[in-house]
């Protein structure tokens, strides 16, 4: 249920007197049950090397702080091929197709939440 | 009339059985018919001449051309304004556009069906407590009342539609509510079979794209949907709108309220040990519901303001924090009362930040009272709000981190009683006053939204 440690269990216990009782056992799920394809995702990378990494900001304010280090990181550091940077229009909504579309071809793309 | 697939014979099988199609659908493999149209989105729609002339052309989905090709053809419309679709949307590029190709062999996702699976059939060993068992495995932390198909069946008696019918996809995780599963958690909920009509309007409103429940489901900040409610079906159904608006007084608010929340946890997926990451939440998660008390309202009732007829119900759905309580028993004119509460809507989202949040101001009887009893109209209290309600610069001194002190240039300066201030609101319009609650007692009270405008979410009202 909601809001307990999934690492604790909880004795509901068993009322004996329902054995037998005559009362409908039978639910209709109330839950979702739509069916989602399952996409698999791509081996982890080993190093970043002449990869391409995408950095995503969500727009949230100090994103960008965030994201140039991170970039002059990867670049200095790690050798990177190339970053690709872009935007969410807003934090609020689901990144829109045409910034998706921007990642797309990166080996690996890092999210800056922020704030 | 023929539709054009670009999909595959699966997918495009798929979508028609969910969708019902009656006219012929044509697959496009090698997209020979799309590149002869020179589309450039999906969806495109042309209307040919009986000489295959291309007469008009639309791209994307927008109910105003539907509608208008329709009466071209001497029909009905064809899209509702209300069906809980947005009114249009600029639709996605044409697969025959798409640089990478070569992924072409996997299934396009199957959108726009009407119809979906039967819910499946959840069986409680023996001995079990069915009561426990829900409350264990559904729900939001309180008993529900088991969904048995006995008790669906009497739920499906205030709906006409078909059990099966999808009414939308709740997101963020875009479950079907087929009219069944929200059947089942209007049971769980403890609704009255009549809250169907209720219901089913309202799972449409809620998944509304200006509302973006996705965000409000998701984010960390506390908003949760007020749902409020106009018009006569506040008397048919017995919702209650005079003492304790906000509160437990009434199984119509409360089952209503809570038939919402459910339905976004079970069938949404945002569950609070999940994907709703909110940090500490809002009551109103358990429900949030009011009415308003249009009979103590001095003018036109809120759904009214909204663009419906006063005889026709409606509902408004506000992404909303808990309300905060304005006591003022001693003011006797509109400016003292409203200036009261104009100093509670300064300190909406936070205090420094001005325009990012719109507000509701949900006034009782004696206050709406006092303000027209003056001769003031609604608008001319919106207004009065809205020039009043200001931050003042002074405010922002020896705190450049602070939230909304790096946003000053964006801001309006305009003076409040001599003081230079920050305008709180974008317009007068981001205020929004209801009249709710008991006819004794001088409390009214602010409650702020979350992200406002098409960057965050819209306030929707829908017929019932």
């Amino acid at each position: 249920m909601a809001g307990e440690n999934s690492s604790t269990k909880i004795f509901f216990g068993r009322l004996s007197s329902l054995k037998g009782m005559k009362m409908s056992v039978k639910l209709i799920n109330p839950m979702n049950e739509t069916l989602v394809r399952v996409s698999v995702p791509p081996a982890r990378l080993r190093n970043l090397e002449g990869k391409t990494i995408g950095l995503l900001d969500i727009s949230k304010t100090g994103g960008n702080l965030f994201l140039d280090r991170l970039e002059q990181l990867l670049r200095e550091q790690f050798q990177v091929a190339s970053v690709v940077r872009t935007m969410k229009p807003t934090f609020a909504k689901p990144a829109p197709q045409v910034v998706i579309e921007q990642l797309r071809g990166a080996d690996a793309v890092i999210e800056a939440l922020a704030d | 009339m023929i539709g054009i697939s670009q999909d595959d014979d699966v997918a495009t099988n798929e979508f028609r059985r969910q969708l019902a199609t009656t006219f012929a659908v044509q697959r496009d493999p090698g997209f020979a018919l799309s590149r002869a149209f020179d589309l450039s989105f999906v969806p495109s729609l042309f209307l040919l001449g009986r000489d295959g002339r291309v007469l008009r052309s639309h791209f994307g989905f927008d109910k105003s051309t539907l509608n208008e090709i329709a009466a071209q053809m001497g029909c009905t419309p064809v899209a509702e304004e209300f069906d809980g679709a947005p009114h249009s949307k600029p639709g996605c590029m044409s697969r025959h556009l798409e640089p990478r190709v070569d992924d072409e062999s996997a299934p396009a996702p199957v959108i726009g069906s009407a119809h979906g699976v039967p819910a499946s059939i959840v069986e409680i060993p023996d001995g079990e407590d069915p009561f426990e068992y829900c409350f264990q495995t559904f729900g939001d932390g309180l008993p529900v009342i088991p969904p048995t198909p006995e008790r669906i069946a009497h739920m499906l008696n205030g709906a006409s539609l078909e059990r099966t019918e999808i009414i939308a996809r709740v997101p963020p995780c875009y479950g079907e509510a087929t009219v069944e599963k929200i059947a089942a958690n209007a049971v769980m909920a403890g609704c009255v079979p009549d809250m169907m009509r209720v219901l089913l309007p309202l799972v449409r409103a809620v998944c509304d794209e200006r509302l973006n429940i996705h965000g409000v489901q998701a984010t960390t900040h506390f908003a949760a949907p007020l749902i409020i409610i106009n018009g006569p079906i506040r008397n048919e159904l017995r919702f209650a709108y005079r003492q304790n608006a906000f509160s437990n007084v009434a199984r119509a608010n409360s089952t209503l309220g809570r038939a919402l929340q459910l339905i976004l946890l079970n069938i949404g997926g945002a569950r609070p040990d999940g994907i709703d990451m909110s940090t500490l939440g809002n009551p109103g998660k358990f429900s949030y519901c009011i009415a308003e008390h249009e009979e103590a309202n001095p003018w036109e009732p809120f759904h009214v303001e909204r663009g419906f007829n006063r005889q026709q119900s409606a509902l408004t759905l506000f992404a909303a924090e808990a309300p905060h309580g304005i006591s003022e028993h001693t003011a006797r004119t509109p400016e003292q009362v409203l200036k009261s509460i104009s100093y509670a809507l300064a300190t909406v989202w936070t205090y420094r930040l001005c325009l990012g949040s719109d507000a509701l101001v949900v006034l009782s009887p004696e206050h709406a009272l006092t303000i027209h009893r003056a001769g003031w109209s609604k608008q001319q209290a919106r207004e009065f709000l809205f020039e009043n309600t200001g931050v003042p610069l002074r405010a922002y001194e020896g705190a450049p981190d602070a939230e909304g002190s790096q946003m000053v240039t964006k801001f309006q300066e305009i003076l409040i009683d001599g003081d230079r201030c920050y305008q709180k609101f974008r317009s007068p319009e981001s205020i929004r006053i209801i009249v709710a609650g008991g006819t004794a007692g001088k409390f009214s009270a602010v409650i702020g939204g979350w992200v406002a405008g098409p960057r965050g979410s819209e306030m929707v009202t829908y017929p019932i």
